[in-house]
């Protein structure tokens, strides 16, 4: 090495900054242009159960992404997300029959309650790992589905919420209005996917993903592994039931299937088959799996047979989700074109 | 070149040329033919542990569906049903309700669902506004709560309410005559399997003042097991047991009774054995356990009803379910609901149901009643008999007394506050 190269490699490394504003901006825009495409889509079609497909995307859609902020981005494998999905819907449910407040308010109110469940049931798990933590929160999952069924004087046992759920207009928005509350599904969802894609690009979000790959490492550098993971589990929490809240106004009521083990394991389905390693693989697994769903089952009651092969052929034949695969697949033929 | 097409029309022109003309000719006879079609959407389930729900209550739509096509149709219209299977989940079955009315333009609907289910398509009938019969839920707040009363939503379904009410009077009736005291329960932790247990219970001291219940069981649904419940009753030594299992559990639950002889020691009311899903599944049927009708082709005991059994079993070679009559007495409802409206408008369809009485197989005196008051099934045939091992199974079943059903079952609405 010559002194002049010692000399410049002295010189202070310059760490590149990355301007976050340009992506946040970038994001931003993409929800716009989103919102504004999902909100001319019944301009376009009259189909009505265009409309009913598109809000139950919402529902599931917000669920599978905050499931995915546990799964892909953290490495928390949890398989009770299900339970915050019903808490929204029956906590929504409840607090239209029995209290009549405005929508808002319940909508605040029951993401309330749902940070505060959260909070008591992510303290006792996220202390442990891999299949600990996944029977934990199944146990959990499964102790509030069954104090649904039992509590009946309040959750009307399994027969759920009865009597429709009141909507009274707020703001010149008429839930009780199909369109109204198409447009509603279509901005909460965006909203939602917005936040959780902030939350996944911020600081915050590459410490979840470093927790993931080596939590003993993370802990080392001084992050509270314990704190990290207690917030996402909450905040996946209430997307969860902002979902579960979006379902609820779909079928007018709460039903117990709503936190059963079920849910859950339909929203670990949607994530193998969108792909965890994207932000939007869960998404594009959602819409998958409910185009799946619905047209096998108005073709066949032997649905099982056709989503089991399904999943073999993405678990054991594609060994990653779709999105995972059109990624790989643009970025090798960028590679052939440069190289 | 020798040239090989000769010139003029070619054969492919010619084809094309005739399909045209057919397609042209008779695209107004499929128009027709489609206007005149009525489509009947039916949620139900066909898959998982009670796809026999499902798959029995489909066979008997199909069964009298046929029946009225053949006679021509509602207003001449003829039905076509679309079943499709919501796998038990209640935002499936609103899921499927929904697009059955708005994608596949069924004017009218059967809800085929249980417990939940039925309560998710309740909702989508009071937002679609569209006519829909409930054939298969026997929660008795569907149709008793007046939070879930719309006007164009029907129930052709038994009721919780009405089975306990002749069952309590019939146990109480040989409570008194053999002296049973002591009692227990076993029913499916589950609202059916408590509520239909309380006002069994609820009644049976009504009826007969000094009955005491000195044990309850709970087991889970879908339970597979049931030694602890089996010993812990042996272990009780009650003189009779109530029990609501149904299907599979109540099956599962007399064959591994059976071998600890329970039958013997207890007499036993089980309200759910005489459907023929149960009797011919049980491996060794035990004499004289009381139960209440679900279906039996002997009761009510009718050439009508007997020659409906057999129809069924001709055709599906299977006895029909409970369910089954249900869903074709549903069939029955709206054809003369529409001769009386004299048109399929589902407004003036659901005006003529109201109150309506039709001629039924299934009919305690050969009529079943759409309640108006409530929409509601009445007056369909309910009663107890004891079971022998082989067919007719319940050979003679004492018929229950609609006027002790209707008096009491007021008085239970009001203790409910829903009147």
């Amino acid at each position: 090495m010559t002194e002049l190269q010692a000399g410049q490699e002295a010189r202070p490394l310059e760490v590149p900054r990355i301007d976050a504003r340009p992506q946040r901006y970038r994001d931003v825009l993409i929800a716009l242009a989103a919102f504004a495409a999902l909100a001319l889509l019944p301009m376009i079609f009259g189909s009505k159960s265009l409309l009913d497909f598109v809000i139950r995307c919402s529902a599931y859609g917000l669920f599978a992404t905050s499931l995915n902020l546990l799964v892909g981005y953290t490495g928390l494998i949890s398989f009770g997300h299900g339970m915050f999905f019903g808490l929204g819907a029956y906590g929504f449910g409840l607090m239209m029959q029995k209290t009549g407040v405005p929508i808002p308010v319940a909508f605040v109110a029951t993401l309330v309650i749902t940070m505060v469940v959260a909070g008591v049931i992510g303290a006792i798990c996220v202390r442990l790992k891999e299949i600990y933590f996944a029977f934990v929160t199944l146990a959990f999952q499964m102790l509030i589905h069954s104090t649904i069924l039992s509590w009946q004087s309040l959750t009307g046992g399994d027969q759920g919420l009865r009597g429709g759920i009141p909507r009274p207009p707020f703001l010149g928005i008429d839930l009780s209005n199909h369109l109204h509350l198409y447009i509603m599904s279509c901005a909460l969802l965006v909203i939602g996917l917005l936040l959780m894609r902030q939350i996944a690009q911020s600081p915050f979000g590459y410490t979840l993903r470093m927790i993931r790959d080596n939590a003993t490492r993370a802990s080392f550098i001084g992050i509270d592994v314990w704190r990290a993971k207690l917030t996402i589990f909450v905040l996946a929490a209430l997307f969860a039931s902002a979902g579960g809240m979006i379902m609820a106004l779909f079928v007018s009521g709460a039903y117990p299937e709503f936190a059963y083990w079920t849910i859950s394991g339909e929203g670990i389905f949607i994530n193998m088959l969108g792909g965890v390693t994207t932000f939007l693989g869960p998404m594009v697994g959602t819409v998958l799996l409910l185009i799946l769903n619905d047209t096998v089952t108005r073709l066949t009651e032997y649905h099982g047979i056709v989503l089991g092969i399904v999943i073999l052929f993405f678990a054991i034949g594609l060994r990653k989700g779709l999105m995972d695969f059109v990624v790989e697949w643009i970025a090798q033929r960028r590679e052939k074109a440069g190289g | 070149m020798k040239k090989t097409r000769k010139p003029g029309i070619s054969r492919r022109a010619t084809l094309a040329l005739m399909g045209a003309g057919a397609v042209s000719v008779a695209a107004p006879w499929v128009a027709r033919a489609q206007a005149k079609m009525i489509k009947i959407g039916m949620p139900t389930i066909l898959s998982g542990r009670v796809a026999q729900l499902g798959t029995s209550s489909r066979n008997a739509v199909l069964l009298e569906v046929e029946k009225v096509n053949a006679a021509g149709g509602l207003a001449g219209r003829q039905i076509e049903m679309v079943i499709r299977d919501s796998k038990g989940q209640p935002q499936e079955a609103a899921r499927v309700a929904r697009e059955l009315v708005n994608t596949d333009g069924c004017e009218m609907l059967f809800d085929g669902e249980a417990s939940s289910g039925s309560f998710a398509v309740h909702e989508v009938a009071r937002d679609l506004g569209v006519l829909c019969i409930h054939t298969c839920s026997e929660a008795s707040s569907l149709t008793a709560d007046p939070k879930q009363h719309i006007p164009n939503a029907f129930r052709c379904v038994r009721q919780g309410i009405h089975d306990s009410i002749v069952g309590a009077s019939y146990a109480a009736g040989i409570a008194k005559a053999k002296g049973l005291k002591k009692w227990a329960t076993c029913s499916p932790d589950y609202a059916y399997g408590r509520d239909t247990t309380g006002e069994f219970v609820l009644y049976l001291k009504k009826f007969a003042p000094d009955v005491e219940i000195i044990s309850e069981s709970w087991p889970k649904l879908f339970q597979p097991d049931y030694t602890e419940v089996v010993t812990k009753i042996l272990q009780a030594k009650p003189q009779a047991l109530y029990s609501c299992l149904w299907g599979g559990d109540l099956t599962s639950y007399i064959d591994q009774a059976n071998i600890y002889a329970m039958f013997s020691q207890m007499e036993v009311f089980a309200v759910n054995m005489a459907d023929y899903t149960a009797l011919t599944v049980v491996k060794n049927l035990p004499k004289g356990i009381h139960s209440g009708d679900r279906y039996i082709k002997t009761f009510p005991p009718t050439p009508e009803n007997a020659a409906w059994g057999d129809a069924y079993k001709a055709k599906y070679n299977e006895y029909p379910t409970n369910w089954s009559w249900q869903n074709a007495t549903a069939v029955m409802f709206l054809d003369a609901a529409v001769k009386k409206a004299g048109s399929t408008d589902g407004k003036k369809v659901a005006e003529a149901l109201t109150g309506l009485t039709i001629k039924c197989p299934f009919g305690a005196d050969g009529t079943v009643t759409m309640r108006a008051e409530d929409r509601t099934l009445v007056g369909y045939a309910i009663g107890w008999g004891t079971t022998i091992p082989q067919e007719p199974y319940v050979p003679d079943v004492k018929a229950g007394d609609w006027t002790t059903i209707f008096e009491l079952e007021a008085e239970w609405k009001k203790s409910k506050g829903y009147t």
